[in-house]
């Protein structure tokens, strides 16, 4: 606001003038008007310039100087008050997102503050006790032509790499419970291979779960959703290792659980990972998801 | 817009800005649904079943797909089959040409298949060579139920036309099976058994020891070989002997108690809401009064 350029006063819009809300009466240059508000206007000589400074810089209408009632200048006068809503206004979309989006913000990070993501290495190398039943198949003798070498493994799988996702697991042996239904490991940072079923690199798909997380973070399979095709998948089994690559991710909910797809015998070697997934029903303690990754021998 | 009062004006912008940080906050929270990846494959099994038909050179191509290599299998004889073949989803091209036969003449026979995600195919070429034809079966790999195996009859013998097929207990594994053609499969319980031929209505009958494991599939190939019957066990699929049952219990939940974000997060865009609501309309009562 320069010298020439002071509220001095509010004053009534004459008629036909819009009357909101110009109320204030500004000094335009000084001439017609006592440039010092401590002196009073000639109520009876002066005519100023009635205009809206908040929106409207530019003149809108001349009210004589009578008309004028002095305002009291000061730190919390009219004036100033009006000048700062005015500045609030400029701004009001600008700071009232801010504000909203620093509440969001503030809630995340208490979040993360109450559940800290704690990231579980594998710390346990002892192998899983030995399979009790890996059931041998009739040898495919009769391969004439194409590719007939068909690869041999002795014993358990023992390790399972998944580098894509960062896992390195030693292998817990699982069975099934009195629902028939794959016990899931006991230990939150390893995976657990399936006894019951076939071993990885034998005909047919090889079982392998892990927990995406225990109660308090992330487990062996937090990332198993984020496995894409052609990722790929080590197991150890009798000192030698079996590729697989993976073909598909899927995620069915738990009451429409595709056994027959997921466990349906195979032509080849394959390979299921299997884990939760979607959301979390607290009610029961359980996720209402599995997701589950197909792969398939290289 | 200008033509609206000054507090429509105002109510407008914040419902604006509202939106705008709703749907930041939403796209957010609702990003870290995974995204199914497909690449899906299907099994495909090449195989001689003609008796009387030479050696081939059996050409297997996709359909349209410049990127796939051409595989060429030489010198399939009477008998001969290949094992599954993992194959990404779509139609191929499967062509007979006599054998040492260069790849641009035109083949003897040829057929289209198409693989579908999770399923098997066996294409053959089946008859005698005067009527040679390349049949696709698609074999169901489903898992037999109840702990039990799966075997049919694949019949390529021209020398006995029609067969028995059946287990020492009399089960019949197929009856009356005639030259090329394949039964369906049936359910046997586990274990090894000595599965019995007889040719109808009379011959000489053949035997094999077959050992049928719990959740396998299992095809028997009956061939003829020198002066006699050859019997052939394919394993078609393996599924391990006991499935378990539906889906599996693997998390706890302890990354999931970000499900209160929603709640908190809109809660805290309702409050921040109500505190400039209040602040307005506190400001518009000051300015009317």
């Amino acid at each position: 606001m320069t010298s020439e350029q002071r509220y001095i006063g509010v004053a009534r819009p004459p008629q036909g003038v819009d009357p909101d809300p110009p109320r204030v009466v500004l000094n335009l240059s000084g001439t017609t008007a006592s440039p010092d508000p401590a002196t009073p206007l000639d109520p009876a000589s002066s005519i100023v310039d009635l205009y809206e400074p908040e929106t409207r810089p530019w003149v809108l209408a001349r009210v004589a100087a009578a008309e004028i009632q002095p305002v009291r200048y000061g730190r919390f006068s009219a004036h100033r008050k009006r000048v700062r809503r005015a500045i609030l206004h400029r701004f009001e979309l600008v700071v009232w997102g801010c504000a909203v989006m620093v509440v969001a913000g503030l809630v995340l990070v208490a979040l993360r503050v109450v559940n800290p993501p704690t990231y579980d290495s594998d710390s346990s190398g002892i192998p899983g006790p030995m399979a009790t039943t890996v059931t041998a198949d009739v040898p495919d003798a009769t391969c004439a032509f194409g590719d007939c070498a068909a690869p041999s493994y002795t014993g358990p799988p023992t390790r399972v790499r998944i580098p894509a996702i960062g896992v390195d697991s030693s292998l817990e042996t699982l069975g099934l419970d009195a629902h028939r239904e794959l016990e899931p490991p006991k230990d939150f940072a390893r995976a657990g291979w399936y006894s019951g079923g076939v071993a990885p690199g034998d005909t047919g798909p090889a079982i392998i779960t892990g927990h995406v997380d225990s109660r308090t973070g992330p487990a062996v399979f937090f990332e198993l959703h984020a496995l894409r095709t052609g990722d790929l998948v080590e197991v150890d089994r009798g000192g030698q290792t079996v590729t697989f690559r993976v073909t598909r991710t899927e995620q069915y909910p738990k009451n429409a659980f595709p056994s027959d797809r997921v466990y349906a015998p195979t032509p080849g070697a394959e390979l299921r990972l299997i884990t939760c997934g979607g959301s979390f029903d607290r009610n029961r303690g359980s996720y209402r998801d599995n997701i589950v990754v197909y792969a398939i021998a290289n | 817009m200008s033509h609206l009062p000054p507090v429509l004006r105002r109510l407008i912008r914040f419902g604006a800005a509202g939106t705008a940080v709703l749907i930041g906050l939403g796209v957010a929270l609702f990003s870290a649904v995974p995204a199914a990846a497909q690449d899906a494959v299907g099994y495909v099994r090449l195989a001689h079943l003609s008796p009387d038909t030479p050696k081939v050179d059996v050409y297997l191509d996709k359909f349209g797909d410049s990127s796939f290599k051409e595989q060429v299998f030489p010198h399939v004889g009477y008998g001969d089959s290949s094992k599954y073949m993992a194959l990404p989803v779509g139609t191929y091209t499967i062509a007979m040409r006599a054998e040492n036969a260069p790849a641009s003449s035109p083949p003897v026979i040829t057929t289209q298949v198409t693989v579908e995600d999770g399923k098997a195919y066996t294409v053959a070429g089946v008859g005698k060579f005067a009527a040679l034809g390349l049949k696709v079966l698609t074999d169901d790999l489903s898992r037999p139920t109840g702990g039990k195996a799966k075997v049919r009859v694949i019949q390529a013998s021209v020398k006995a036309p029609i067969i028995d097929v059946s287990l020492p207990d009399g089960t019949s594994i197929g009856s009356n099976v005639a030259f090329a053609t394949t039964t369906d499969y049936q359910i046997v319980s586990p274990g090894t058994w000595t599965l019995h031929l007889q040719p109808k209505p009379a011959g000489p009958g053949a035997t094999l020891s077959a050992p049928l494991v719990a959740g396998s599939v299992y095809s028997l190939l009956v061939i003829d070989k020198g002066s006699g019957l050859w019997l052939t066990l394919l394993n078609d699929a393996s599924g391990g002997s006991t499935a378990p049952n539906g889906a599996v219990e693997a998390g706890l939940g302890g990354t999931r108690n970000p499900n209160r974000t929603p709640l908190i997060a809109g809660l805290a865009i309702v409050f921040a809401g109500l505190v400039v609501v209040a602040m307005r309309l506190r400001t518009l009562i000051k300015r009317r009064g």
